[in-house]
């Protein structure tokens, strides 16, 4: 059963794991793929052993290796690093990163100063809704404005997600481009000491954040309900600090302070009183024209963590490693099915191994899934790298 | 690079070879001059382009107007004549592709002074992000003021060619456009698709339509395109040039001088320091001669007693750099952490970052404390504390912090006044000011240069008398995305 995680006995579970369950073919498949047209073996890989020693620049050149590297050591924590001109164990620091798949990553801790049901290493079906949202939307600007495709979505063992963007050109992007990538995604700014942390301006919305905007849209309310965004009066607080109009937001805290302390009731009387304030005032509305959606969107809106993205070499644990601190797989999904997972359903390494489990038929049947997801994606990589390479040919012909 | 300096210039010189050289005044610097010049005439053009990249910056931030603006400009070329660089202001009103000799010759002086200074500014990773920066402006304020004719000529002599889409493509897809292209009147602009990659600034502040990988950029976007080239391969042959600055040093006359020319403008990088600071007294010193950045964290971490990483490194860095060695900061940090957590998770954690910043872990560079340009050019996102509190704090809630502190309702507009205008290195100031009782507004880049400027005062060292001097590199809101971010690839 979940909860009764107990990290010790990992060192004897974890050697069955990665000879049994752990998707060894598919995972050294996708990792040359994504490392072509150098060999798998400049990849980093790097591990963290049961006492918390940490290996870097191990590499691995084939699946067979991989097995042993894996039976030796036995990591408790798998991460997967940066693609160098040279085996990374030779190199070491002086090695030169040539490339590395684009990676984003979302987790919930960053949501903390919004979710109400959690907080920190907390997560439950609510707030996974956070990252229903967040997938959803940086999937499909993904593929519709970067027209990238061959995307792997990886739940992160514990309360976040990960997408690794396996595209040649993602994968050689410098770092001024991760950058660029990185903060055409993120809207949400600002430290602790800043309260709207989303500025819109007034001209028009970018098409970009309108598709962003109707997809939170399909979710707001009941996100709005589950979480009681405006329930409390510091909920309420933090709602009226948003508003940068004065007179705006003493109308707000009258008519919200007197009502009943449902979150949609209080948000729709927010509207009310929102755009009546805008007929009302004219011309006067440019610097609150999208208050709303800046709202909206700074209470759905992914939060990634930027540093990750920008970094060429930022080591990221591996899919279907096992998180150490839950003994959760780190699962592939499809992102159309983001929204049907179950948190108590994504397999664990407990309830794998052990064939009494009740869990345990559900979950090798979601541990298959999750690896025919994975194959799906590595496939259509690698004919995505043979028409890359057909191309390169043909191009190297012409001249 | 190859520049032979002779104590004579060779002064036969045939205009046609200037003609096919130099064929237009705007040069994308690709190859290096070859001819020879005397040491008189390098050390002139150096000097010359100084003064002009420094317009170029102190029209963005002691004059306060806004990049690119015609102010701006009608600023920097006032600049220029009045410091008697008639070429440069001929180049930079508008570029054309002129063949008089007078045409040949600035832009001969042009080409050669922006190598020398690429050697004079490719040392280290600060200046040759001032250069960068500056440099791209100046590309781009020449570039807008081109006439079209001159633009088209641009193009076909630096090989750039692009057709437009089609009119039903555009139709199709107009309706984005107009949503994403911040500009009125689309109708009547021609269209071109190029990869976003080649428009990454345009990318990254979501001005442009992007579907499946490309850009639809209209004409005047493709400053944007041209710019990023000129900004890799800028940054590529500074990478070089950096590395065979041991050749060019064998002439000591050149060494002082390369060296003199930048030395003004960068100030010290406070790498290393002679003073030990214990850590007991970093209260009352976070009092009266931290920068209020350095103050917050600092409450902060006596508050939380934890700082998310990137206030760590903010804050680590300026700790060592005014003198708290690593043996103390790691005591500091332990005492600290360890209030929440176990001994164990920060020895694992957290004390190999400590070690980081001294140098003592990874790749084992010495690194510099940040200087306020790249404090303000930080992202901060939620839960950090760091950055620069005048650029990433809420007015309402800066307000509050300075009335905690006790200041009076004059200094408190003061700051709040310069802060909301965008002067955030001015606003440091005033604070500075309201610190220490005093008016001297200094002109402050760097945290530690705050420090030794306070301590300085503290100490008794200066004597307080109303004095105005300002030499600060403030960056401006506007400026903003000019500059570069520093990777943080290695210290992540
Ligand atoms: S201006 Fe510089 S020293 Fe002053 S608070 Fe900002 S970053 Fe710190
Ligand atoms: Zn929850």
């Amino acid at each position: 059963m979940v909860g009764q995680h107990d990290e010790n006995m990992l060192s004897d579970m974890l050697p069955i794991y990665y000879s049994r369950l752990f998707p060894q073919n598919v995972f050294c498949r996708w990792l040359s793929c994504g490392s072509a047209p150098q060999p798998l073996s400049n990849r980093e890989l790097s591990f963290t052993l049961a006492d918390d020693v940490y290996l870097r620049y191990l590499s691995i050149s084939n699946q067979k290796e991989l097995q042993t590297l894996l039976q030796k050591k036995c990591p408790h924590k798998l991460d997967i690093g940066a693609v160098y001109n040279t085996k990374p164990s030779v190199g070491r620091h002086d090695a030169v990163v040539l490339a590395r798949e684009l990676v984003f990553d979302i987790d919930l801790t960053d949501y903390d100063e919004i979710r109400t049901c959690c907080q920190e290493a907390k997560v439950c079906e609510k707030c996974w809704m956070f990252m229903v949202i967040a997938c959803e939307i940086i999937d499909k600007a993904l593929k519709e404005d970067f027209g990238f495709q061959s995307i792997l979505w990886v739940f992160s063992g514990r309360r976040g997600i990960h997408c690794w963007v396996s595209d040649h050109e993602a994968r050689t992007l410098d770092s001024p481009g991760r950058g660029a990538v990185a903060d055409y995604l993120c809207l949400i700014t600002g430290g602790d000491n800043q309260n709207k942390k989303v500025h819109l301006g007034s001209d028009n919305l970018h098409s970009s954040i309108r598709r962003a905007l109707n997809i939170i849209d399909k979710y707001f309310e009941q996100l709005l309900q589950d979480q009681g965004f405006f329930s409390t009066p510091e909920r309420l607080e933090k709602l009226s600090k948003m508003i940068p109009d004065e007179a705006l937001r003493s109308q707000v805290q009258k008519n919200l302070d007197s009502m009943s302390d449902n979150s949609l009731d209080r948000w729709k009387t927010f509207i009310n009183t929102y755009e009546n304030y805008c007929r009302e005032t004219g011309i006067n509305v440019r610097k609150i024209r999208y208050l709303v959606e800046e709202i909206k969107i700074q209470y759905c809106y992914p939060r990634l963590d930027v540093n990750v993205t920008k970094g060429f070499n930022h080591l990221l644990k591996s899919p279907f490693s096992i998180h150490p601190k839950t003994g959760k797989v780190s699962v592939v999904f499809k992102p159309s099915n983001a929204k049907n997972i179950k948190l108590d359903e994504i397999p664990s390494i407990h309830s794998l191994l052990d064939d009494s489990s009740p869990d345990n038929a559900q979950h090798q049947a979601n541990m298959r899934t999750a690896v025919k997801n994975f194959q799906e994606v590595v496939f259509s990589l690698e004919k995505l790298e043979a028409i890359r390479k057909k191309n390169d040919a043909n191009v190297s012909l012409e001249f | 690079m190859d520049l032979n300096i002779r104590r004579k210039s060779t002064k036969t010189r045939v205009t046609g070879s200037l003609i096919e050289s130099y064929p237009h005044d705007l040069q994308m610097y690709k190859l290096p001059p070859l001819e020879n010049i005397s040491l008189q005439e390098f050390e002139s053009l150096a000097l010359e382009r100084v003064t002009l990249l420094r317009s170029l910056a102190t029209s963005t931030t002691l004059k306060g107007f806004r990049i690119y603006s015609e102010e701006w400009v009608e600023y920097i070329i006032g600049e220029l004549r009045s410091q008697g660089l008639k070429y440069y202001a001929k180049l930079c009103e508008k570029s054309a592709c002129g063949t008089t000799e007078a045409d040949l010759q600035a832009r001969r002086k042009d080409h050669i002074a922006h190598f020398i200074l690429r050697l004079a500014y490719c040392r280290t990773e600060e200046l040759r992000r001032w250069f960068i920066a500056r440099e791209l402006e100046l590309f781009k304020m020449r570039f807008a003021t081109m006439r079209g004719d001159a633009v088209e000529s641009f193009f076909k002599i630096n090989n750039l060619c692009y057709t437009n889409i089609s009119d039903e493509e555009k139709s199709e897809i107009m309706h984005f456009l107009r949503e994403s292209t911040p500009y009125p009147n689309l109708d009547n602009m021609k269209f071109y698709k190029v990869k976003f990659y080649e428009v990454l600034d345009l990318v990254k502040s979501r001005r442009v339509y992007l579907s499946c990988g490309f850009a639809y950029i209209p004409h005047k976007d493709f400053i944007s395109v041209l710019a990023a080239q000129y900004r890799t391969q800028l940054k590529q042959s500074l990478a070089i040039a950096c590395h065979h600055l041991g050749e060019i040093e064998q002439d000591e006359r050149l060494v002082t001088l390369l060296k003199g020319l930048h030395q003004s403008y960068s100030g010290a990088d406070y790498s290393s320091v002679k003073a030990v600071v214990p850590i007991e007294s970093l209260d009352s010193l976070s009092v009266k001669s931290f920068p209020l950045c350095m103050r917050q964290l600092h409450e902060q971490l006596r508050l939380s007693h934890h700082l998310k990483h990137g206030g760590r490194l903010q804050y680590g860095l300026f700790l060592k750099g005014i003198g708290v060695t690593l043996e103390d900061s790691l005591r500091f940090w332990r005492e600290e952490f360890t209030r929440i957590m176990e001994l164990d998770k920060f020895e694992k954690q957290y004390a190999y970052n400590v070690r980081y910043n001294y140098g003592k872990e990874g790749s084992k560079k010495n690194y510099s404390p940040f200087s306020c340009l790249k404090i303000i050019n930080t992202t901060v996102g939620p839960g950090d504390c760091h950055g620069c509190p005048y650029r990433h704090c809420d007015i309402s809630n800066l307000k509050n912090r300075l009335q905690g502190y006790g200041f009076n309702s004059q200094a408190i507009t003061e700051i709040i006044d310069m802060t909301k205008k965008g002067h955030f290195q001015v606003a440091c100031s005033k604070y500075f000011d309201a610190v220490h009782h005093t008016d001297l507004g200094i002109g402050i880049n760097h945290p530690n240069q705050y420090f030794e400027e306070s301590q300085k005062i503290v100490k008794g060292e200066v004597k307080v008398e109303v004095k105005k001097e300002v030499k600060s590199t403030a960056v401006k809101m506007e400026a903003i995305d000019q500059i570069e971010e520093m990777d943080f690839d290695e210290v992540m």
